[in-house]
Order: C-alpha cells, then structure tokens, then sequence
C-alpha cells in the first residue's frame, strides 16, 4: 500500500504555463491605393487582388468607390473595416441629400471622414483612405486619411502595401523632389500635370508595385473624375490608353451637375 | 540594419554600371556623422557597397581587402565581379550562424579577354548569408530597399548610357533615401565605365 | 659509415642535409621515378597532349581498371611517372584543392595556382617528420581564361616548372631528345598527339595498343563555348581520349 500513498510528483506539479488566448479582429488584406490631382481633374486608382497572409482571397475586390458626381473614396487595409466603412459614407451621403437637397462637397465629405474615423478612435476603422475629386472651385483634389482621421490635402498620395515603394517615386515625379528646373525655364508646381502623364505614372506605379511586392497586383481600376466642361479628349482620344486598357463613362449618380467620371480598367500580372 | 541605418543601389547601363550609398552612419533614430561611404572599390572596374551594421561593414571590409590581396598575388591577375562576388558569398557563409548584419552589392565590368572581347557589365547582390542574385536591371539593400525597388522600377530603362544611368541611379536614391529615417545625410555615385570611374557627392536634402 | 647502404647516416632521416647540401630521400624518390613508366605531354597551339604507357606486369591484369591519366577538375589533368600509389594520394588530394577552390570562387582554379597548390603538399612531405616524400613527378595540364592552356611538371621535392613539352620516367632523357627535334611553335593538337605517340613508341617494349597506352587531351574552347547557358555547366577542357579514339590514333 506504501507504493499508493502518495502519487507520483509528475501528477501534482503542473507541467505547462499558462497559454494566454485573445481575440485578434484585425487582419491586413493587402492592395494599394494611390491618387494624383490635375489641375481640373482627379485621378484616384487602385489594384483588384484581396488577400490574407500569403493566400489570395480574390483577384477581383473593388477598393476604389464613387460617391458622388465628383467624388470618389479609395480605401485599402482591413478590407471587412473598408467595406463597412464605405458602407456608413454613402449612407450619410445619402441622409445628406435627403436634408440639403443637393449632394456634399468633396471638402465636406473629408471632413465627416474625419469624424467617422475619429468618432471610433478606440476601436479604430483599420483603413487608409484616399479621397479625390473636384474641389467646390473646380480644381482636382486629392485627400488622404489616417485609421483615426488625420487628414490633409494634397497633389498626390499612395497607401497600403506598396505605399512604401510608390510614394518616394510620386514625390519625384508629381512633386519634382530632387529636380531641378532647366536655367530660365518656369518652376515646378506640383498639381498641374497633363492627364496623360498622369495616367502614364499611375500605371508605372501599379505595373512596378506589382513586379516588386506580392499583395499587388491582377487588375487595376483607374477613376479619372473631370471638372464640369471640361475636354475628355485627353481621355477618350485615339492611341491614349494602352491596348489592353479598357475606359467607361460612369453615368451621373444624381441629378447630374456635369461632372464626369470614367472609370479605366487594365490587368495587371497575376503572379 | 535598423540600428546604423544606410542603403545602397547599382544599376545596370550601356557599357557602364553605377553603385551608389547614402553618406548617414546613425545610432537609431539619431545621426552620428554624415561622411559614411559604404561602397568601396576593389580595382578600378570592380566597385561593392554594404550596407548594414557599421562594425560588421569595417570589418568584413577589412576581410575582403585581405582575401582579394591574397587572390591577387596568388593568381597574378584581378580579381573579376563575378569571382569576387563568390568570394563575398563564401566569405557570408562562413559565419552562417552568426552572420555578418550586411547585405553587400557588387558592381563591375569584367575585362576583355580573348574569349570575351566585349563582357557585359555586371552587378549581384547578396543576404546576409551570402545567397546570390545577379539581377539584369539594378540591385537595392538596405534600410531604403522597399523604397529604392518602387523608384528604381519606375525609373530605370535598358541600355542607358553613362550620363543618364548616373542621373537614374542618382534620382533613384535620393527619392528613395528622403522617405527613409535611417538613410540620406547625402549621397555618393560611382559610374563606371570600360576606361574610368567617375565619383561625383551630391547635395541632398540633409534632414 | 652508420647503418647499411651507401647513403650514411643522412639517408634515413629525410630532414637532414648532408654535407653536399642535398637532401637524400628526395634523390631516392627521383630514382624511383626514374625506374617509373614514361609519361610525356606536349603543349599546342590549340591545346595539351598527354600521353603515357599502361603496361601490366601479368597478362591476366584486367588493364580496364588501371587509371594513369587523371581528371582532376573539367580544365585540368594529371598524367604520373613513378610509385602509383602515391598518385591516387595526390590526385585525391588535387580533386579536394579544385573542389574547394570551387567552392570560395565559384569556379575551378587556374592551372598555375591548382599546380602551386599541389606542389605545397608535395613539399611538404620533405620537411614533415614522420612521412617519405612522393615517390612521382607529375604532368600537369590544364586550359584556365587567365593563361590559356599550360603544361607544367612537379617533382618530389616540390619545385614546379612550366614545359612546352617533356617527357619523364624511364625514357625521359630519349623522350626529350626526341621531342626537342619534333617540337616546334605552331604544332597543332592533332600534330602534337602524333608526335606523343612516336615518341612514347621510342623504347616502347611489346605492342603499342589502346590498352597499353593512355592519352588525356586539353581542348581550347570557343567563344562561343564558353557562353554560360542557364542550366547548363560550361564544357569539359580537359578529357581522356576513349579507348577507341586512341585505336583510331594509333591506326593512323
């Protein structure tokens, strides 16, 4: 009986540490977003693939949004956040009209953008936005926003996975950093580039981001957002877009103030 | 890496190939001193840059002009880019578990011999462990390396020739060094062509 | 005099000099090379010959299984006169050298530095206690991009030279002489693996047949050849001949 008195050590030392369990209801999905202002037009652009960790979740999920005639919001990070995050927009968008009669200024909507955010400041919205589109005075406009709604406006921005390769290349060829203008010729002012060059850079950014980083890439959809008036042949002209490029006029969402917005579609590589 | 900071690029051109380094040594978020070359040559058409760890860049520099000099009287020739990058490779993996914190980038152009009147420039770059990649286009590392594969694939072109290679890679740098924290404080180009090497420091933004 | 035969006391201990400033042993090991087969090589304008006798003390020695021309890396081959023991040593020790050469450098070592390093290990073995030194001299040939194809000897004592031909082993002297008078400046392979086969058949005893001789060749590459493909190894410079291109040779 001896033998059973008393149980071996190996039963009452516990053998493991405490495991600490939590709930994670982030995730990141990968995608980059990037926008350019012109001088009467806004170009707000991002890439199609979803995905999580290593696995593709879709090679088509949209990021890009047009709000109003001339607004369009691109969103990239959490993709669940972004989704919803739109979803709240356009519908206080829509309570908006309902109360003013005409639809919210692009500086409007950064504005309530912000308080959205910032109104979940402790369980944040885990997305970057781009807002672009034309200003109340015509001009082309470009914001960009934090998780909790920091924001500011300026000529151009990128996000998301490739932020970090395309921004310092858009500081160079959008806002001339590093350059200097030739002896006697007129200085640089970023914001006023010609459409063409414009979708030419959004393009070398995608197709590089997509060379380079693994969560870019399979399509790319360009909004180009342009002023009452103005011409689209820059646009819309023969040899303009690449062969594979494909370019619709999205129809006026309300009663129509014309605005244009076209949307550019375009693949991107798939591996 | 991240504790000295420092980046390097080499591309590829026409006959000519260019390496270039940031000048900041720092001490994490705080700059030391903004005289911190980190290519060096090895003759006068064989250049490497390592960025990394500053105590790791010395001394490994140290190593490799001691090897190169034995290969050099040993063989009675120079040493080639693609030679000399298996050198580094080998040397990397030595210490494959206490490695070296650098990722070293080479950048040459071979000599002509009779079997190869017209080589081809050359450039490789390495991790820490010294596992080879000789990319046909540019090499980046450092802590600027995400920054410097957006600008360099959006700026650089085949076959450019000297002067508009050294206004790429220059561009490609400095762009790529202002979005980085831990690289800039100036900017070092070496060009490299068949009959000399130019050595030009450039302004830049110095915050 | 201390100890049986001639050499005194100095011709046991391979470390000490004697009187007239020679090392002993190392006489000793050049006579047993002396005794040993002839080997020659010949340098041409596009590449090396070696060539040396294979004969086997007993007709019932399968010949097939002896190795006297030795591959030591893709551009470079030994070819021995004297003990064949001592051979495979070095010739394992040689392939060891290239291979890790290869492994620093990423390719094989120039044919200087390879016979540089050989003849270290072969010195070496005059001034370690407890070891003989090498009872053979070597042939070595070999193609690199630095200097092209060379062919260069080193003996037991460790000294090494260059040849535009030589022959060693037990008809060293007739094979020189013979070769002086047949070698010029702008022999081809072709011509020169001729000129080895007449002069190995100088004092060769009983028939010259492909199974009583061996022939190892440089080739000198192409431009072309020497073009790196992705997947593919650059050729072989050096190679044996086969047993039926050295018929063809022979019959020639």
């Amino acid at each position: 009986m001896a033998l059973y008195a008393q149980p071996p050590t190996s039963y009452s030392v516990p053998t493991t540490a405490p495991i600490e369990h939590r709930f994670n209801p982030y995730s990141d999905n990968g995608g980059t977003i990037l926008a350019i202002a012109g001088k009467d037009f806004s170009v707000i652009a991002g890439d199609t693939r979803q995905s999580e960790g290593y696995s593709i979740q879709t090679r088509y999920a949209r990021k890009v949004w047009q709000l109003t005639d001339k607004v369009v919001l691109a969103t990239n990070g959490f993709a669940a956040d972004g989704n919803n995050f739109v979803k709240r927009v356009k519908q206080r968008l829509e309570w908006y009209e309902h109360a003013h009669h005409k639809p919210m200024g692009l500086k409007s909507i950064a504005r309530m953008i912000q308080t959205i955010l910032y109104g979940k400041r402790f369980f944040p919205y885990y997305v970057y936005n781009i807002l672009g589109g034309i200003e109340e005075d015509g001009s082309g406009a470009v914001y960009s926003f934090d998780p909790v709604g920091s924001y500011e406006r300026e000529a151009c921005r990128a996000a998301g996975a490739a932020q970090s390769l395309i921004q310092p290349f858009l500081d160079n060829q959008v806002y001339f950093k590093n350059q200097q203008p030739a002896p006697g010729s007129a200085p640089f002012v970023p914001g006023n580039l010609p459409l063409s060059t414009i979708l030419s850079l959004v393009v070398d950014s995608f197709t590089s981001a997509t060379e380079r980083h693994i969560e870019v890439g399979d399509g790319m959809e360009i909004y180009v957002v342009m002023n009452r008036g103005r011409n689209t042949d820059d646009l819309l002209g023969p040899g303009i877009l690449a062969e594979s490029m494909h370019v619709e006029e999205l129809g006026a969402l309300g009663e129509g103030g014309g605005e244009k917005t076209f949307l550019v579609t375009s693949p991107l590589k798939r591996d | 890496m991240e504790l000295n900071g420092g980046s390097v690029v080499a591309m590829i051109g026409k006959d000519c190939v260019a390496i270039a380094s940031d000048l900041r040594l720092g001490n994490q978020s705080v700059g030391v001193a903004s005289n911190f070359e980190k290519v060096f040559p090895v003759n006068d058409k064989l250049y490497y840059g390592i960025p990394g760890l500053a105590s790791d860049v010395y001394t490994l520099r140290e190593h490799l002009r001691f090897r190169v000099n034995m290969y050099r009287m040993k063989e009675e020739r120079e040493i080639t880019p693609k030679t000399f990058t298996h050198l580094v490779s080998s040397t990397l993996y030595e210490k494959r578990f206490g490695p070296f914190f650098v990722e070293p980038v080479v950048a040459g152009i071979p000599s002509p011999t009779p079997l190869d009147p017209h080589p081809r420039p050359f450039i490789s770059t390495m991790d820490t462990i010294g596992c080879i990649t000789t990319p046909k286009d540019f090499a980046v590392a450092g802590t600027a390396a995400d920054k410097l594969y957006g600008v360099a694939e959006g700026l650089w072109e085949p076959d450019l020739e000297p002067e508009d290679l050294f206004e790429t890679i220059s561009q490609t740098l400095l762009n790529a060094v202002d979005r980085d924290a831990l690289s800039g404080w100036g900017v070092v180009v070496h060009l490299i062509t068949a009959d000399k090497v130019v050595t030009r420091t450039l302004r830049a933004r110095m915050d | 005099m201390s100890g049986p035969g001639s050499g005194g006391a100095y011709s046991f201990s391979l470390t000490t000099f004697s009187p007239s400033g020679k090392l002993v042993q190392i006489e000793h090991a050049l006579a047993a090379v002396a005794g040993g087969t002839t080997s020659l090589g010949i340098k041409a304008t596009n590449g090396i010959v070696l060539a040396t006798e294979k004969k086997a003390p007993s007709l019932l020695l399968d010949t097939t299984a002896l190795e006297k021309v030795a591959p030591i890396c893709p551009n470079i081959g030994f070819v021995y006169s004297g003990m064949g023991p001592d051979f495979r040593i070095l010739v394992a020790k040689a392939r060891k050298i290239a291979q890790a050469y290869w492994k620093v450098y990423g390719e094989y070592p120039p044919t200087k530095v390879l016979v540089q390093e050989v003849a270290g290990v072969v010195q070496k073995a005059t001034q370690s206690g407890g070891v003989r030194p090498y009872g053979i001299s070597l042939l070595i040939a070999g193609w690199d991009s630095h200097r092209g194809q060379s062919l260069w000897q080193i003996d037991p004592s460790g000294s090494y030279w260059a040849w535009k031909a030589s022959a060693i082993g037990k008809n060293m002297v007739n094979g020189k002489t013979f070769l002086e008078k047949r070698y010029n400046d702008d022999l081809s392979l072709e011509d020169a693996i001729h000129t080895a086969l007449l002069t190995l058949k100088e004092g060769f005893e009983g028939q010259m047949t492909e199974q009583t001789i061996e022939l190892g060749v440089v080739t000198v590459p192409t431009a072309e050849q020497m073009q790196e493909k992705p997947g593919e190894r650059l050729p072989p410079t050096f190679r044996k001949l086969t047993e039926s291109e050295v018929r063809d040779y022979l019959s020639l």
